[in-house]
């Protein structure tokens, strides 16, 4: 790999998202209300993101991410940077839970790096590489309604270009591990060739250590195919479903660097040291230690504060254990 | 005379851009334990109200409650429904919208009517008729988790049962539309015989003459179900066109003394379509079956959509059908874009 991570694997990550502390939640609050300008909000954000980082750094995190404590989600950040791309309206996705879905109005567009200076700030604040984190074109057309192109195909194809040169740019500031999030890639098959086709426009020219987190979704009919995804590394939830995933690698091993989720990110169980531990020992009866990275399902973002650090701290602690039998 | 316009379900909870979100609001409320289930059902009572004005303003001539009271589909029945217990998350389709997947852990029985408050509820603040709408055995099945019966067929007719006594209750509270929804039923033409037996064994509850009652799909296709879908006892036949371009030859095949609901709506995109193409859809459509036959719908239930969105097409399907009917609208409506 073009990184250059020592050790015998099992590195540890992160997907992306962490919970945001209670005064960002209210700075947000305010400034939508223009209570505060948009200086006093970056501050807070730039604080947040330090306290994190150094969280990491504390644990001794191999990959670190920023936390993403700037973002609202992962598709409307994108949104509100691209031209082509305009916030839309409140639509439901469960229960009482809602968000603006954006709409491609026109030609999307790149007319600035988006994630370019945080990713330097956070790079700078420890000496462990920093993830580059970005969500894939097909995730950002499959979030978003679209009034502009004729085909979803035609605006998966020029999301992919922005993501490319915003990738980049990445690159370019120093990134060496540059993700690439495809959540709703296992939506729909018949689309699967689509992420492909679009991934690949994407890390084509990348130097840089490429990754891919995918959620669950119709797991079992998009795998072995998925491994054609363009990427050097693919991010997978394993504790959600008690490792059951990897019963499909037993005819079809998994070829590529895996992020091996062993925390449930949607629920307060708090897994021991040891349960994550047998997760890492089960993984490794199908995967090489230094094809592994560690990590939690999926962001962290909807857990606790307190909640995330002990997730986060127990996949350390069982890394240990776990790397002390290697 | 010209054709009937509908809904398929629901309709967006949100309110206008910049207006007070009632709904979140006090289901946070409720959370904290700062207001009780009177304050919500008076909110969404207001809901109701609001989705029913909006549908009949639009010339909406079969109109539902907008599932104002429902998060998804099922967990209202799997609530009442003895045997069940509600699950987890789980995407619904191919949307970026959740259910919550009932779990099936003993003999499924009748616990009380699911729907049939929200039902009286729905026909006293309407002037048109009320749609109900009831989850199909077949889909029920399908995203549940059957813990229980250990066959799919037998768990299908397990619900189809309790769903009759539903629909029996529906009937006698004054339903006179009743629509059934499988959706699941397209992705599993290995079902097709076994959802006729379900849909029968709801169909038998009926009284038959005074009640229509609609199957409805969307979401995709009926192709790999062909011509016979036709024969499951329903008498309106549901089709998303606009998802399932394909089902143009189902329809064009629709048997002597059966109905369409064409889903000529886009549910799931913001863009808003032209009128007169509308109009003139609907003009092939009368030629073809006469009014008669033909109701034109969304695609798919409207909760997809921004609420202004969703009320901007139905507007547009009302003009449009308006248009087809040779009549302009008195009080013709100003549709933005």
């Amino acid at each position: 790999m073009s990184a250059d991570l020592s050790g015998p694997g099992l590195w540890t990550t992160s997907v992306g998202s962490f919970p945001k502390p209670d005064y960002i939640k209210k700075a947000r609050g305010r400034f939508a209300r223009k209570e505060i300008d948009r200086g006093e909000l970056l501050e807070l954000e730039r604080r947040a993101t330090r306290e994190w980082v150094e969280f990491q750094n504390s644990i001794d995190t191999d990959l670190v991410v920023d936390g993403e404590m700037y973002r609202g989600d992962m598709v409307a950040y994108f949104a509100e940077e691209l031209p082509g791309l305009e916030i839309g309206g409140l639509v439901r996705s469960y229960g009482n839970r809602y968000y603006r879905k954006p709409i491609a109005t026109g030609p999307v567009g790149r007319d600035h790096p988006i994630t370019v200076e945080w990713w330097k700030y956070a790079q700078s604040l420890t000496d462990k590489p920093v993830k580059g984190m970005l969500t894939g074109p097909y995730t950002i057309c499959d979030w978003s309604f679209n009034e502009h192109y004729g085909s979803r195909r035609e605006l998966v194809l020029d999301l992919a270009k922005v993501i490319r040169d915003e990738a980049l740019d990445l690159e370019r500031a120093g990134a060496r591990f540059i993700q690439i999030d495809e959540p709703a890639a296992s939506t729909r098959m018949d689309e699967l060739d689509l992420v492909i086709e679009s991934m690949a426009i994407v890390t084509e020219p990348l130097t840089a250590h490429t990754i891919t987190h995918i959620c669950y979704g119709d797991f079992h009919n998009a795998y072995p195919k998925m491994l054609d995804i363009p990427v050097d590394q693919i991010d997978l939830e394993f504790a959600n479903s008690d490792y059951s995933l990897l019963e499909e690698f037993t005819d079809n091993p998994f070829t590529k660097y895996i992020g091996f989720g062993v925390v449930d990110v949607h629920s307060h169980h708090e897994e021991t040291v040891d349960e994550i531990a047998e997760g890492i020992r089960r993984g490794l009866k199908h995967i090489p230690a230094d094809r592994i990275f560690v990590d939690p399902d999926c962001g962290l973002k909807t857990r606790t504060v307190e909640e995330a650090r002990t997730k986060l701290s127990n996949i350390k602690q069982a890394v240990d254990l776990v790397r002390a039998e290697l | 005379m010209t054709v009937t316009t509908t809904v398929v379900g629901s309709y967006p909870k949100p309110p206008d851009e910049g207006r007070a979100f009632a709904l979140r609001k006090t289901l946070h409320k409720i959370e904290r334990g700062d207001a009780n289930l009177e304050e919500l059902r008076a909110t969404q009572d207001d809901l109701v109200r609001a989705a029913i004005g909006e549908q009949e303003a639009a010339g909406i001539d079969i109109v539902t409650d907008g599932h104002a009271r429902w998060d998804d589909i099922l967990t209202p029945f799997a609530r009442t429904i003895t045997g069940f217990e509600i699950g987890g998350l789980l995407r619904f389709f191919d949307n970026n919208v959740y259910y919550r997947r009932p779990v099936c852990v003993g003999e499924l029985e009748w616990g009380g009517p699911s729907s049939v408050e929200a039902f009286r509820f729905a026909a006293s603040v309407a002037t048109k008729p009320v749609k109900v709408v009831v989850p199909g055995p077949v889909t029920f099945a399908h995203l549940s988790v059957d813990e229980h019966y250990g066959d799919h067929e037998s768990f299908v007719l397990a619900v189809a049962r309790v769903l009759a006594q539903e629909a029996f209750e529906l009937e006698a509270a004054g339903a006179r539309y009743i629509q059934i929804d499988e959706p699941a039923l397209l992705g599993a033409p290995e079902d097709l015989e076994l959802a006729g037996r379900a849909l029968g064994i709801i169909a038998d509850e009926l009284k038959g003459d005074e009640t229509e009652v609609t199957l409805a799909t969307y979401f995709g296709d009926a192709k790999r179900l062909g011509e016979a879908i036709y024969e499951l006892p329903a008498d309106v036949f549901g089709f998303d066109l606009v998802s399932g371009p394909e089902n143009r030859v189902l329809i064009d095949n629709l048997p002597d003394g059966k109905k369409v609901q064409v889903g000529l709506l886009d549910a799931r995109n913001t863009k808003l379509e032209d009128v007169d193409t509308l109009a003139r859809d609907i003009d092939a459509l009368v030629e073809q079956f006469g009014s008669e036959r033909v109701l034109v719908s969304p695609s798919s239930g409207l909760e997809f959509l921004p609420r202004e969105k969703a009320r901007a097409k139905l507007e547009r399907l009302g003009e449009a059908t308006a248009q087809a009917a040779g009549r302009t609208r008195q009080d013709p409506k100003e549709v933005g874009a």
